[in-house]
């Protein structure tokens, strides 16, 4: 316990001295201003713009449109800013080197998976937190306080989802020992799981869902019995990709 | 008593077998040279020793416990110092000694203490700045500061000198002096005099196999060629010398123009014979030398 609480110590000093918790904190916060303010001012811009006599007249926007902006933005460039910031940080370490001081310390190899983990998911939950809060104060101030409805199993699915990212990408580092081998898996699954999110019957299953499609749950257009496979799924990935890097790494050579 | 003690070692990578059937035993209290040239197998041997690597067949047991890939129960006896060791470079060094000793499980005030001493002892107590800003000379200190963090029987330096300038080799090797005695030392490397200035005992890695195991002293002796040089003041009185001397001497020699070298398996006897021709012909050398065999013959012997 004592290495897992230096360790996890050691991993917020890396974030904070290399930055990577300040980018987190200023794109996501930058997100979720962006969120409120794109659907606060985009109507009145287009309905303003002289297209050459082509008229776009645009709905009054409403508070849903904001939050719709939340999970887009969520799933997209908060997904490319996640993975830019933690795809290094296993394979760094095993890249230069710096493990090697740490493990015949007698530090247990998946002491370092695992306090990896839980200090990119803090990060993660704290950048995602203040995303999700700026979203809400902006809203609440363009469009006042209406009441979300399975607002906390909408907003679970982004989280869960960024999660499973971070897994994949301590798997991806403990396998390739280097940054663009974790890239590349990363990349590829991301990209597998949003083809296969193009086919209706697979949506139910798909983790990929969970990143922008609870917006549904806002709306009312679906309700949270949809996503319970796809969630159910999302969390069992997140864990079997955790013992697969635990595995994985045990047997590595370094 | 052996603190590490390797028996019958193979490890191969691909088709190229690096270790072949390696036996070898480090006595506790030694500072242990373990030679060989480059790629012959240090520091795969080290990384095994650690758990770093994985044996294809063999036993390796630190301070009479088993060592097992991936498992490091044999490591807290142990220091390791890698060739190049790597920090995290935004740390400052007492933060990466204080993670050491966390993760080593030491209590709070031990490591304080033994933070200081050892940044004392590496000269580091006033480099309160981060790593990434060291230079090669200090990071490799810092890394023997965090190889003793846990007063480790076993301290294992791979090749500690050999990217340093000499002021930085001299640095290491002291350090390495000053705990003689506390923790037993094996340090690989390719550099033969830094052998000869501090340890004690030395094992040859070569085609995978040891070749060479001992202490210095009886290596010394055991493969003893030794030579005796005359150096004479003319040309003229080396060949004199050369047409008198006796039979046994003649077999054994190698001329300059000025100098010979004479080899013999019993140097006494051959010094004796030298000194009676030089009496009985009247010749006086300028110089006459016995040659004690060096380290670095005995290994290139050895080699070929």
């Amino acid at each position: 316990m004592k290495a897992f609480t230096a360790f996890c110590k050691k991993e917020l000093l890396e974030s904070v001295r290399s930055f990577k918790f300040l980018i987190l904190l200023a794109a996501f916060t930058l997100f979720g201003l962006m969120n409120a303010m794109t659907a606060k001012v985009l109507p009145d811009i287009l309905n303003g713009s002289d297209l050459g006599g082509l008229t776009i007249q645009l709905p009054e926007p409403t508070a849903m449109d904001s939050w719709a902006q939340f999970f887009k933005n969520n799933s997209q460039l908060g997904t490319v800013v996640l993975v830019i910031v933690f795809c290094g940080m296993m394979a760094n370490e095993l890249n230069r080197g710096t493990l090697i001081n740490i493990l015949t310390k007698g530090m247990k190899r998946r002491t370092v998976i695992l306090s990896k983990f839980t200090v990119a998911a803090a990060l993660w939950t704290v950048a995602y937190a203040l995303s999700l809060a700026v979203t809400y104060a902006f809203t609440f101030y363009f469009w006042g306080g209406e009441t979300l409805p399975h607002a906390l199993p909408a907003f679970a699915g982004p989280w869960l989802h960024g999660l499973l990212l971070l897994s994949l990408m301590i798997l991806g580092g403990a396998c390739f020992g280097n940054f663009f081998g974790t890239l590349l898996l990363t990349g590829g699954v991301v990209l597998v799981l949003s083809l296969l999110n193009i086919v209706p019957k697979l949506q139910k299953f798909n983790p990929m869902s969970l990143a922008a499609d609870t917006l549904y749950l806002l709306s009312g257009q679906k309700t949270p019995a949809d996503f319970i496979p796809a969630l159910l799924i999302c969390v069992a990935a997140t864990a079997a990709l955790l013992m697969g890097a635990i595995v994985l790494f045990d047997r590595r050579q370094v | 008593m052996d603190i590490l003690s390797i028996k019958n070692l193979t490890k191969s990578f691909g088709k190229t077998r690096v270790l072949d059937d390696i036996t070898l035993c480090v006595p506790e209290g030694s500072i242990f040279g373990f030679i060989g040239e480059n790629g012959a197998g240090k520091t795969t041997t080290m990384k095994i020793v650690l758990g770093l690597l994985q044996a294809d067949s063999g036993e390796i047991y630190v301070c009479g416990e088993k060592v097992r890939f991936g498992m490091t129960a044999t490591n807290r006896h142990v220091g390791y110092l890698p060739d190049v060791p790597e920090f995290y470079r935004y740390m400052r060094p007492r933060e990466y000694l204080r993670l050491c000793g966390e993760i080593a499980n030491l209590p709070r005030e031990l490591i304080e203490k033994r933070s200081c001493e050892l940044l004392e002892l590496t000269g580091l107590s006033g480099a309160n700045k981060r790593i990434g800003s060291f230079s090669r000379g200090m990071r490799q200190r810092l890394g023997v500061a965090q190889a003793l963090i846990n007063e480790p029987k076993l301290l294992i330096c791979d090749e500690p000198t050999s990217a340093l300038d000499p002021v930085g080799r001299k640095e290491i090797l002291d350090i390495l002096k000053q705990i003689r005695g506390r923790t037993t030392v094996i340090f690989s490397t390719h550099i033969l005099s830094d052998v000869e200035r501090i340890c004690d005992r030395a094992a040859l890695l070569h085609g995978g196999k040891i070749v060479l195991n001992g202490t210095l002293t009886d290596l010394k002796a055991s493969h003893k060629t030794d030579a005796l040089r005359i150096e004479f003041a003319t040309a003229a009185d080396k060949t004199r010398f050369c047409e008198n001397a006796a039979p046994e001497l003649q077999n054994g020699m190698e001329c300059t123009e000025t100098e010979i070298t004479l080899h013999a398996r019993d140097i006494a006897a051959a010094e004796l014979a030298a000194l009676q021709t030089l009496t009985q012909h009247g010749i006086l050398p300028l110089r006459l030398e016995l040659l004690a065999p060096g380290i670095e013959n005995l290994f290139l012997e050895a080699v070929q």
